[in-house]
């Protein structure tokens, strides 16, 4: 199938594009790398009046550090693709973490050309960055007509593929602490075949100096569970209680004894095995 | 009664400069067959799943079917028929041929363009590796097993080369 | 004196050849239909039914595009397809080109619409309104057999297409069978997903008077009867052309109503129409495969022999009868090879061909084998666990043996050759089962579960004119033609009307031509699926074409080179007596002739002809049928060592091995090719691919993110050893191989993910055997079991 007609716009500024859409009245959409609007507006299953491509914007690409109230954080520019971060081709504060997780999103010739921004504001629950964003504990910066606001990554998903996102707003990028030498890190992600999206996934991050301690089940029907205070459970399930991860699960609206109880719960179990292995 | 958008558009194909008039619906693998005639990008799907459409743009392989025309701006694309008189390709041509790695021959352009990178990106891939790297690249005759040979093979006459050019 | 060339088995049959046509697709030149460019040509989109049953009140042509919109109302004369079979108590089905006053699946075309580019064509499809009145949908084939179920056929009073019975009386054999296993067993729909879709450009040539179609199909000659029987035309003013095809498992051996919508459209616009499938439209609206359910019983003595099968399958046909394979070919071969390579004294099976609001189902690589394979196979490993032995000692008991060749079974097929037990053991051995029952009992680190899989099978393939009219299916093959011709420098033109669409047939044609000619293959040129010059064929389907084709190129061959012997001792003033043949030609005492000497002497100097020189020159027409028409039986065991991960239900194939038995190989690096392929399909089948319709009807899996296809990732570095056991009777021994490797790799898989389960309590008696699949039947067998402890 081809996508419907629409008209396409290639502002040079994030005042240009937010204007844009808000002209645009809903039926305006931002274009990152098209990666999974391409197959949605293929189908008509989205049919926006234009786009928007954010590509052209200079302030979305690339990373910046920065040193506020004595935290040390790095700016990802919406527009950085996947493979860039799978390369290491931007400031990784993650220590690894966000590299590992971009070598799994779909196919390379995929990550090529997705956009960190362009997936947050997909809003896909099984996609990768949305959860990886919200365990690590990242802020993604928004700019509307308003001005700029952020945005607790943990706080994103609205629902599936409802972002915390205006029609007239656009993903500036997404902020991250530096982590610690002292982070350990993991993200198990089980789908069906390779690049497909996940059914499951899993996620720590543990950061002494941050005092993080975070926990993730994604790959729900709507926005992940962020177990904000993962301590307790990490340790029960790395003492080989997987029990111990029943009211989380319950939590994040795992009916028990369903497949998708069984296969997050495997998820999270190895997650935390992961993560004692890194230790 | 075609009232429908068009924009202008600048590009390279092919190392060729190339100025049109498109529909920003217009995808770049459509661009490609239908407007600048260039039907060796083959379409698989339009779902941005299958591979087979795989060109680079500025040099990364790049699924043609999910990438509108129009965001190629000032970009350089090349398709599988500027690859004629390219070594790398030359040799995954001749490794294709040799461990039978096509047959009906529809995955074929997309797979090269897949292969390319490998051998130039990944140096060292292992037959994992190499699977990993292939999987967003469908085949539905080979059963990949002479794909993955023939890259593999590629590869290793490129680490005996530059062990013996070291 | 030395023979002018010395290169014959180079290029020969056994030859490893790599293909000729391999370098355009290489350099993107491949010729699909899709890479068509006509002056003035126009795109359609078709306007498909949102609904799987219903009756259409109104069709609505949007303002001011009426022109540009057609319906069954404006094909006016155009024949619906009707695929009968000859088998008594048939039930026909009409499907018109475009859907007339019902709908009977989702997709079902209900207008055509025109315009410069797709895009635009599917804009105003978009706005062609259909008012229905909807009717509930059929959807499960067992159902579908109950009395009260709605009808996808109302005409018919019921939903069954055809209904089997192969009877015997099974008294005695249950009074004396120390063993009997049943198992109730699905296949999933599927979706064959060669990588091209299907795609047509036609267009009205006035010169010749002669409407050309070039159309992504394997059997091109059927398709130009077809088109011609529905459109009204003499098959003289059809011509259809199958270019480069982008594979084709049976997806394109298929008249489609798309094929003769854009045909009468062509003519009616006087310029050239394309319509191009997109994957959406292949996965939701086209023709399927594969649905079977099987309730089968088998019955064994206490040491694992087998006594009877008794089986009650149904096939879900879809909506319509497809042409020219029909609804009912799919059930007729259940009936006829459920036995697989296997002896037994009873034999008993029903088969109901069912209607419902699907697509149509097609044959797809292995047709009802694959099924049939499952099937059988997994009632060998039943027997097995209950005679408690090895699944390979089952079946060792109950294989046809080396010396009964060639053996007609209980349902009547010949199996002409081959030592299916030495198949079995090198597979096991090459699995080297005593390594991975032991790895089984040592258990993994990982907590993963290893498990070992057979299955051994037999597949008839190039089977003609009696089989085929047995099956009652409409196109009935007969001799196979083949047109052979010299050009005035030696080239040699092959026509043959068989197909290829990633078979190499290129090539191995040629290595045919080799063989007999000595001619090298560069000078060979293979033309094919062209109506307008080849020789009228049923095409490519059915593991056929090496065989057929093949054969029928070795039979012109010789007799060209004996036309060419003569001539060429006359020109060496030899008696043909006193020459022979040597690597592209004729070598006499005092000289030779080679094939282009000789062709140009034909051509350009025929003054230097003998007298009495053949009146019919370098041109061979002929035709080809084997001694027995009843097929080749190549054969093959599949064995797969799988880990399976309990915990999320997902299984890895840790190894797996062929071992195969294709009679004389013409090019092994193809039949490698072709083994590996059919096994990699085989894989989707067992793990992955699956159509699924929701109760009302609609299809779940409209892209290749929902229907999974295996990638490089899902498939293993399969092994192949072959044997090579000649077919008695092909031309060279040859045997048709080309579907084997999809018929099984489904049940080897089935047995080893079963194998790692058994001591959990645990069998899937469903394919794909998904996560989900594996995840539920343990977690109800830990449910059982704690309630059955509570209880104890």
């Amino acid at each position: 199938m081809k996508a419907a007609a629409f008209d396409y716009a290639r502002p040079a500024s994030g005042d240009e594009a937010v204007a844009l859409l808000a002209a645009g009245a809903g039926m305006a959409k931002a274009l990152g790398g098209g990666q999974s609007l391409g197959p949605m507006m293929n189908l008509r299953l989205a049919q926006p009046d234009s786009l928007v491509d954010l590509r052209a914007i200079a302030e979305l690409r690339g990373c910046r550090r920065d040193t506020a109230g004595g935290v040390e954080t790095v700016l990802i520019g919406a527009c950085t693709t996947h493979a860039d971060i799978e390369d290491g081709r931007f400031d990784d504060p993650s220590r690894g973490f966000l590299p590992r997780v971009a070598a799994g999103i779909a196919y390379r010739a995929v990550r090529n050309r997705g956009t960190v921004g362009g997936s947050l504001a997909h809003a896909d629950p099984a996609a990768d960055w949305v959860n990886a964003m919200a365990v690590a504990g990242a802020d993604i910066l928004v700019q509307g007509p308003a001005g700029r606001r952020t945005v607790a990554a943990a706080d994103w998903l609205q629902g599936a593929f409802t972002p915390a996102l205006a029609e007239d707003e656009i993903v500036l990028g997404v902020r991250l602490a530096q982590w610690s030498a002292a982070a350990r890190w993991s993200y198990y992600k089980f789908n069906r075949k390779t690049g497909e999206f996940a059914e499951a996934i899993a996620a720590f991050v543990v950061d002494p100096a941050l005092d993080l301690c975070r926990g993730l089940i994604g790959a729900l029907d709507g926005p992940p569970r962020v177990i904000a205070d993962a301590r307790g459970l990490l340790a029960a399930l790395q003492a080989g209680d997987p029990a111990a991860a029943d009211a989380e699960l319950a939590a994040a609206g795992l009916p028990p004894g369903s497949y998708e109880h069984h296969i997050h719960r495997a998820a999270l179990q190895r997650a935390a095995a992961q993560l004692k292995g890194n230790a | 009664m075609n009232d429908k958008p068009t924009s202008p558009l600048a590009l390279t194909v092919n190392g060729r400069e190339v100025s049109a008039v498109v529909e920003p619906r217009t995808h770049l693998a459509d661009f490609l067959r239908e407007q600048q005639l260039l039907t060796g990008t083959n379409i698989g799907c339009e779902q941005g799943v299958c591979g087979a459409c795989t060109v680079l743009v500025d040099g990364v392989p790049t699924r043609s079917c999910i990438t509108w025309a129009v965001s190629c701006q000032g970009a350089e694309v090349r398709t599988i028929e500027s690859f004629d008189e390219d070594e790398t390709m030359a040799e995954l041509r001749a490794a294709f041929t040799a461990e039978h790695a096509l047959q009906c021959g529809y995955c074929t352009p997309g797979m090269l363009a897949t292969a390319r990178d490998i051998v130039t990106r990944l140096p060292q891939a292992d037959e994992a590796r190499i699977r990993l790297e292939l999987s967003g690249n469908l085949c539905r005759c080979t059963g990949y097993v002479g794909l993955v040979r023939a890259i593999g093979r590629v590869l290793e006459a490129r680490r005996q080369r530059n062990l013996v050019e070291a | 004196m030395n023979a002018p060339l010395a290169e014959t088995r180079a290029q020969g049959i056994g030859v490893a050849l790599p293909r000729k046509e391999d370098d355009r697709f290489m350099r993107g030149r491949g010729g699909y239909v899709g890479n068509i460019r006509m002056v003035g040509m126009v795109d359609v989109a078709f306007v498909r039914s949102p609904v799987a049953h219903g009756r259409i009140r109104a069709i609505e042509k949007p303002e001011g595009c009426e022109g540009a919109v057609y319906t069954l109302a404006d094909l006016e004369g155009v024949q619906p397809i009707v695929a009968n079979s000859g088998l008594a108590g048939f039930k026909c089905s009409a499907q018109p080109v475009l859907a007339g006053d019902k709908v009977r699946q989702v997709g079902e075309m209900i207008a055509m619409c025109v315009a410069d580019n797709r895009a635009a064509a599917e804009d105003i499809a978009a706005q062609v309104f259909v008012d229905f009145d909807e009717l509930p949908a059929v959807v499960d084939m067992l159902a579908a057999r109950r009395a009260g179920s709605a009808l996808v056929h109302e005409e018919w009073g019921d939903n069954v297409f055809l209904e089997t019975f192969i009877d015997a009386d099974l008294d005695d054999i249950r009074s004396k069978a120390a063993i009997k296993v049943s198992r109730k067993l699905r296949t999933a729909r599927q979706s064959m997903a060669p990588m091209e879709g299907r795609g047509v450009v036609a267009h009205w040539d006035h010169r010749l008077g002669q409407l050309i179609v070039y159309t992504s199909a394997q059997m091109p000659h059927i398709n130009r009867t077809g088109i011609a029987g529905c459109l009204g035309l003499d098959e003289g003013q059809v011509r259809v052309v199958a270019p480069d095809v982008g594979g084709g498992f049976g997806y394109k051996g298929i008249l489609l109503p798309e094929e003769v919508c854009v045909a009468w459209l062509a003519i009616k616009l006087g310029r050239p129409v394309r319509w191009l499938e997109d994957r959406r439209e292949q996965l939701t609206a086209n023709a399927n495969c594969r649905e079977h359910d099987y309730d089968i019983t088998a019955y064994a003595d206490g040491d694992g022999r087998l006594l009877a099968v008794d089986c009650e399958a149904t096939v879900d046909s879809g909506a319509y009868s497809s042409y020219p394979f029909s609804a009912c070919l799919e059930a007729a071969q259940v009936g006829s090879i459920l036995p697989g390579p296997y002896k037994m004294e009873k034999y008993r099976c029903r088969t109901w061909s069912v209607a419902t609001n699907k697509p149509p189902i097609l044959p797809y690589r292995g047709v009802a084998r694959t099924g049939v394979c499952y099937a059988i196979e997994t009632v060998m490993d039943a027997i097995a666990v209950q005679a408690g032995l090895e699944p390979w000692e089952v079946r060792m008991r109950n294989l046809v043996l080396p010396q009964e060749m060639p053996y007609d079974n209980i349902t009547r097929k010949h199996f002409d050759s081959g030592d299916y037990p030495e198949c079995l053991r090198r597979a096991v051995e090459a699995i080297a089962l005593p390594a991975v029952r032991e790895r089984q009992r040592r258990g993994e680190a990982d907590g993963r579960r290893i498990g070992v899989g057979l299955a051994i099978f037999c597949e008839q393939g190039a089977h003609g004119t009696s089989v085929y009219h047995g099956w009652g299916i409409p196109m009935v093959p007969g001799r196979e033609p083949v047109t052979l011709r010299l050009t005035p420098d030696g080239v040699l033109e092959i026509r043959a009307g068989v197909h290829s669409h990633g078979q190499g047939m290129e090539t191995t044609l040629a290595q045919i031509a080799h063989e007999v000619l000595g001619i090298a293959i560069d000078k060979v040129r293979v033309l094919l699926g062209d109506t307008g010059i080849t020789p009228y064929s049923t095409g490519t389907w059915g593991s056929r074409s090496i065989v057929m084709a093949g054969s029928a190129v070795g039979v012109a061959c010789k007799e060209l080179k004996a036309r060419l012997i003569k001539i060429g001792a006359h020109l060496l003033k030899d008696e043909p007596a006193m020459v022979t043949w040597q690597a592209g030609a004729v070598v006499g005492p005092h000289g030779w002739k080679r094939i282009a000497d000789i062709a140009r002497t034909w051509y350009l100097q025929p003054q230097l002809l003998p007298a009495d020189v053949d009146p019919r020159g370098l041109e061979v027409s002929t035709t080809y049928q084997a001694r027995r028409d009843s097929g080749t039986f190549s054969y093959a065991c599949h064995a797969v060592v799988v880990a399976v991960d309990t915990a999320l239900g997902k299984v890895e194939l840790l190894d797996y091995v062929v071992v195969e038995d294709g009679g004389v190989l013409i090019n092994p690096l193809v039949v490698d090719g072709q083994v590996y392929g059919g096994a990699a399909q085989g894989i989707g089948t067992a793990l992955y691919e699956e159509m699924r319709y929701s109760e009302d009807g609609q299809p779940l899996a409209s892209t290749l993110a929902d229907y999974i296809l295996p990638g490089a990732t899902e498939v293993p570095a399969i092994r192949i050893e072959h044997m090579e056991t000649p077919a008695p009777y092909t031309e060279f021994g040859q045997k048709g191989i080309g579907e084997s490797g999809a018929i099984g790799s489904p049940a080897a898989i089935a047995n080893a993910v079963n194998d790692a389960l058994r001591p959990l309590g645990v069998e899937i008696n469903q394919l794909p055997i998904t996560p989900r699949a594996i995840v539920e039947a343990l977690a109800a067998a830990s449910a059982a079991s704690a309630t059955q402890g509570r209880n104890a």
